[in-house]
């Protein structure tokens, strides 16, 4: 059987590969890449011994490249002894009377170009490092991107939840932000209070003045309850002029209907609009989550609803508290 | 107000939206918002802000910089030029550069390099189509680029592009496009500048 064979100069081997260790028959180095040497830094490797530059990581036990290459079927794995943590992969052969080993960063690539500043020409053309790297590269620039995208759009997310939870007009909650509260205050068990609020002489306003001062009203009425109420309170306008006011965790009579007193003497102040006055009030219902034994909200709206019929029927401009529900 | 996502979003092309956001940072970091709002309307979009990792419709990029060359009064091949430069030289696309630097140690191996772009695009993207370059080499210094893309702008901005990268490897160049697909490249010395630096590592964040 013909054998190839070619002899290769140290220069060509350190083109070919400038990461290889060549070892005389006693383990001591012969020559080496100038890629490992850089690695290795300035201590002198030529003469030295193998295993006083490198710890073996596998195979196990091995300490010696004789024991590497005796029990290594394929690849072994190093470390540098000078501190450096990059690990080194490798493959070993017997060459006439020499041991030649070739090794690679492997996945510590990118360290590896941080820790000994590595340039393109410290690498083989053959070599997929520059690729790697590339990769690595590529792939960071992709992911923030959309990292970004992904920031962006629950942004979006998030003002569009706001926009479909808000009246447009006072700025105040609309009906489905105060269900969905209501809802989950019932389930959750957490007490409040719960006002339902009609304007008075409402629509007189429109009717003379009209729907511009009647917009102005109601934007005015959003600011005082805005003014009247606290961040983990609820105010939505529900309706043309009606609106629901929830107080969390207030539950005492007193509390609740002085709230209510204070609203409703804000909102019967007059209002100037273009310089002619409007007038208007506001009868309010109002009833409390503890006074059903399993809250509900639709039971508590109606209830609420009845409140405010019979403030109205008593003669408007005033708030009623309804305790007894269940009746 | 959170701008209203086209339905081409979901089908149409990769290409148009890093075109369409590199155009809109373009335009908007040279020439201000009001203008890049100006141009959007002038191109009757319903939207401002271009994702790059969404999909616009094909034609689009080209529509847009068609618009942007109206208003600001200039030829619509000098947009995509500067725009092509602008991405390489503006320091919030480092990362476009360093991965340009990546096809080589001189701007001769980069030019060589173009041919792999759309592989090398594949690696980190795998739906993304970029368009194929093929590199002649004529002479001793002198080749010649044919870029085969589906927005007519694009051999444009591989001219702006390739001007900014002979400048960042140092290279004094001639850089000539036919008005077509192809682009004349004359190197007429290849040390005229320090090069900029390049270090392989990423630099950290």
């Amino acid at each position: 059987m013909p054998q190839a064979s070619c002899r290769i100069g140290a220069d060509g081997l350190a083109r070919l590969m400038p990461m290889h260790l060549l070892l005389d028959s006693d383990g001591r180095v012969n020559s080496i890449g100038p890629t490992l040497a850089r690695v290795l830094g300035d201590a002198p490797v030529i003469g030295a011994l193998f295993q006083d530059l490198f710890e073996v990581r596998s195979p196990g036990g091995a300490i010696t490249a004789e024991d590497v290459l005796s029990r290594a079927g394929h690849r072994f794995r190093l470390v540098p002894r000078n501190g450096s943590r990059v690990g080194l992969r490798g493959l070993g052969l017997r060459v006439d009377d020499k041991v030649l080993l070739n090794l690679t960063f492997g996945i510590d690539l990118i360290a590896a170009v941080r820790e000994f500043a590595l340039s393109d020409a410290d690498f083989a053309a053959t070599d997929l490092a520059m690729e790697l790297l590339y990769l690595a590269e590529a792939n960071a620039a992709v992911t923030r991107e959309l990292r970004g995208l992904n920031l962006r759009l629950e942004g979006a997310r998030l003002q569009a939840e706001e926009e479909a939870m808000t009246d447009p007009l006072t700025g105040l909650r609309n009906r489905r932000a105060a269900d969905l509260l209501l809802e989950r205050f019932c389930s959750t068990r957490t007490p409040f209070g719960l006002l339902q609020m009609d304007l008075d002489y409402f629509k007189k306003v429109n009717d003379t003045l009209g729907h511009a001062a009647g917009d102005f009203v109601l934007e005015a009425v959003g600011k005082i309850l805005r003014e009247q109420l606290r961040s983990e309170d609820c105010a939505a306008r529900v309706g043309g002029d009606e609106f629901v006011i929830i107080v969390t965790n207030r539950t005492e009579p007193e509390t609740l209907q002085g709230i209510a007193d204070r609203i409703i003497a804000k909102v019967s102040q007059p209002m100037d609009y273009e310089g002619q006055s409007c007038t208007v009030s506001a009868s309010i219902g109002i009833v409390r989550s503890v006074d059903l034994v399993n809250p509900d909200s639709a039971q508590l709206l109606a209830a609420a609803d009845r409140a405010l019929y019979a403030a109205k029927h008593a003669g408007r401009s005033r708030a009623l508290l309804l305790v007894d529900q269940t009746s | 107000m959170p701008a209203k996502l086209p339905a081409e979003t979901i089908a149409g092309s990769h290409m148009d939206a890093l075109l369409l956001r590199s155009l809109q940072g373009y335009l908007r970091d040279t020439f201000g918002p009001t203008v890049w709002q100006a141009i959007c309307r002038r191109a009757a979009l319903t939207i401002e802000t271009f994702e790059p990792m969404m999909r616009y419709d094909r034609g689009m990029a080209d529509r847009v910089a068609k618009h942007a060359a109206e208003t600001l009064g200039r030829p619509v091949e000098s947009v995509w030029e500067d725009m092509g430069t602008y991405l390489v030289t503006n320091p919030g696309h480092e990362g476009v550069r360093r991965l340009l630097r990546f096809g080589g140690i001189g701007f001769v191996d980069f030019l060589h390099s173009l041919e792999e772009m759309p592989g090398r695009a594949r690696l980190a993207m795998p739906e993304l189509e970029l368009p194929e370059v093929i590199l002649t080499e004529i002479g001793p210094d002198r080749f010649e680029l044919r870029c085969r893309s589906k927005v007519a702008g694009f051999p444009r901005v591989l001219v702006g592009i390739l001007t900014a990268m002979a400048d960042d490897y140092g290279t004094l160049c001639l850089i000539e496009p036919d008005g077509g697909e192809r682009i004349s490249v004359r190197i007429l010395d290849s040390r005229h500048g320090a090069a900029r630096s390049f270090d392989l590592a990423m630099p950290e964040r």
